[in-house]
């Protein structure tokens, strides 16, 4: 047993550092680069002062602020499109298979039109508030949400449909017995890409018309030229980003325990 | 469903609310042409024969199948008149070529889809749809891979909304007798292919269903796991003493398993002849295989198989295959 405890132990060490080293030679050359000198540290400033600004940025309280607006918009926008996307999703691809089929071509147009380009029409409807930032979110999250629900749905084994009917499994049981887990992988799969255009969107939606947030807390630095403060809030993005796809993949570990990983 | 020049209608299967005026035009001449055709309000007398679990009464499936080329539409008929008895506790095989209607058949056994004419009746009621009283095995498992082992084999319990105690011993002996101690947590996909066919068994015998509808379960495993399946298919059997209609197309499984071989016969689908077999039990494959009594069944039944299919220009037999193909058992949600 702890031999075998050993033989584990080494084998995650050697994964975490074959995993970190890119990353750490990354931040090492960052610190070290525009400290020499080879970099222009005016436009590259070393990572350590960039950790610094953030520091004074927390102690005043500014970043907080903008980091609270910017996940109160995200979270509203992608909410919502959870919340329509999947019911919406069941309902096309279970019982409207019809009107889906309908549908689809002009959900499809919908979703390739570059959202960039939507959003001037989104604030004259909307107005330059809250509303149209969050509904410019809601509009890049669906669609990920949307169409990977009706492909869950429509890929279940019509064989495990026939199995559950065969035992008699009334019309309700079989949705959240059988046609919801069997949707889940691919519903899930839908929600993380959505959680990256949802990001991609807000962050540009701040930077068009905002007072506070992240987008906008960049787009005021570089017009102040606080380089520091623009790659502070940048690096603040990112670890958000990947502080928010780690937590859904968590949850998903915790709800899709079955998943056979050798297929995927 | 959607081949370039059919495009096939399933009539029946439940869930599919769909009103289709022709299939009502079809299946009144169906009736009309039907002399045997009996009256509905006759419900076969319990008391005459305690014995008789299952009734089929004239039993015929159609499937309307509509032909864009010629623009019109084409009744298949899947299976046509079938008349079968059969007794409490007994072990029957329905053996036959592809495309005979076995898995139709099974279908309306298992009240998955309507007979088109003809009444199937279980202990004198009427079947009108699926039921907790039948347990099916189908081929392809079937076995939900979000569930482990146990969780699989308590999904009829869940649903007969048994507590979870009890769910627990219930799936616990199961799990004994088909051999599978030890896996009681494992997923779908970490089991071979015999193993799930044992996890599909012990699912469909832990609801305590009278009757056990197996439609060709073992045709997907290889030869070894097949033929001790089928010796432990038989132990299962005395031991918890179920109706068993059981489908394959191989002649020696028919024989070894079962009390009576119905062989069937394609176009349209029927039963040919019904076949005792008087093999002592238990039955040890190793003997049953070589000894005379087996290789005169086996012989017969090869025959009676095989003027079946000489009966029919090939070409015929071929396309009347691709039709049966097609409207075999898809499921709509």
């Amino acid at each position: 047993m702890t031999i075998r405890k050993k033989v584990s132990l080494s084998k995650t060490l050697s994964t975490a550092f074959r995993k970190s080293i890119a990353l750490i030679i990354f931040f090492a050359l960052w610190q070290i680069l525009p400290t020499v000198g080879i970099i222009n540290r005016q436009f590259i400033p070393p990572i350590g002062d960039i950790l610094v600004e953030l520091g004074k940025l927390a102690g005043t309280g500014e970043i907080f602020l903008h980091v609270g607006a910017s996940m109160s918009r995200a979270i509203e926008g992608f909410a919502l499109s959870v919340v329509v996307g999947i019911p919406l999703g069941f309902l096309l691809a279970g019982w409207f298979k019809t009107f889906q089929e309908l549908l689809d071509p002009l959900l499809q147009v919908f979703s390739q039109i570059n959202p960039f380009t939507l959003f001037p029409i989104f604030i004259l409807f909307f107005g330059i508030g809250e509303i149209a930032k969050v509904a410019i979110i809601f509009w890049v999250a669906i669609w990920p949400v949307l169409f990977n629900t009706i492909n869950g749905v429509k890929t279940i084994d019509p064989l495990l449909i026939k199995g559950a009917r065969g035992m008699a499994t009334p019309k309700l049981a079989l949705f959240y017995k059988v046609v919801l887990p069997g949707a889940a992988p691919l519903i899930f799969a839908g929600i993380k890409s959505s959680i990256g255009t949802a990001f991609l969107m807000l962050i540009a939606a701040e930077m068009i018309g905002a007072s506070k947030g992240l987008g906008f807390m960049i787009l005021n630095a570089e017009n102040n030229y606080n380089i520091k403060k623009l790659y502070a809030g940048a690096f603040t993005i990112a670890v958000l980003g990947i502080a928010v796809t780690k937590l859904v993949v968590l949850i998903e570990k915790h709800v899709i325990t079955w998943k056979d990983t050798s297929a995927i | 469903m959607r081949r370039d020049n059919t495009v096939l209608k399933e009539d029946g299967f439940i869930g599919e609310d769909e009103i289709n005026i022709k299939k009502v035009a079809i299946r009144n001449i169906i009736k009309k042409n039907n002399e045997k055709i009996v009256d509905e309000r006759t419900i076969p007398n319990k008391n005459n024969n305690n014995n008789i679990k299952i009734v089929a009464k004239n039993i015929t499936r159609t499937f309307i199948v509509k032909n864009r080329k010629e623009k019109g539409i084409k009744e298949f008929v899947a299976i046509k008149d079938i008349n079968l008895e059969i007794n409490a506790g007994e072990f029957i095989t329905l053996v036959g070529p592809s495309g005979c209607g076995k898995s139709t058949f099974l279908d309306v056994l298992s009240g998955l889809s309507h007979p088109t004419s003809g009444e199937l009746y279980i202990d004198g009621k009427l079947v009108t749809g699926p039921a907790l009283d039948r347990g099916i095995v189908l081929q392809g498992y079937a076995l939900f891979p979000w569930r482990n082992v146990r969780r699989n084999i308590e999904y009829g319990l869940e649903l007969k909304k048994i507590p979870k105690k009890q769910r627990r011993e219930i799936s616990k002996k199961f799990i004994e007798l088909v051999g599978l101690k030890g896996f009681e947590d494992s997923y779908i996909h970490e089991l071979s292919g015999g193993m799930k066919q044992r996890v599909a068994i012990a699912r469909a015998l832990a609801y305590d269903p009278e009757v056990l509808l197996m439609d060709e379960p073992f045709a997907a495993v290889d030869a070894q796991t097949r033929e001790v399946l089928q010796e432990e298919l038989l132990l299962i059997w005395a031991k918890t003493k179920k109706t068993i209609i059981f489908i394959t197309h191989s002649i020696e499984e028919a024989i070894f398993l079962a009390d009576r071989v119905a062989v069937m016969a394609s176009n349209p689908g029927s039963i040919k002849e019904i076949i005792d077999v008087n093999l002592a039990r238990p039955r040890k494959l190793g003997d049953i295989r070589t000894s005379p009594d087996f290789n005169l069944l086996s012989h017969r039944i090869w025959e009676l198989l095989n003027n079946d299919e000489a009966k029919h220009e090939i070409k015929e037999v071929n396309q009347n295959r691709n039709i049966a193909e097609e409207i075999s058992p898809t499921v709509n949600l």
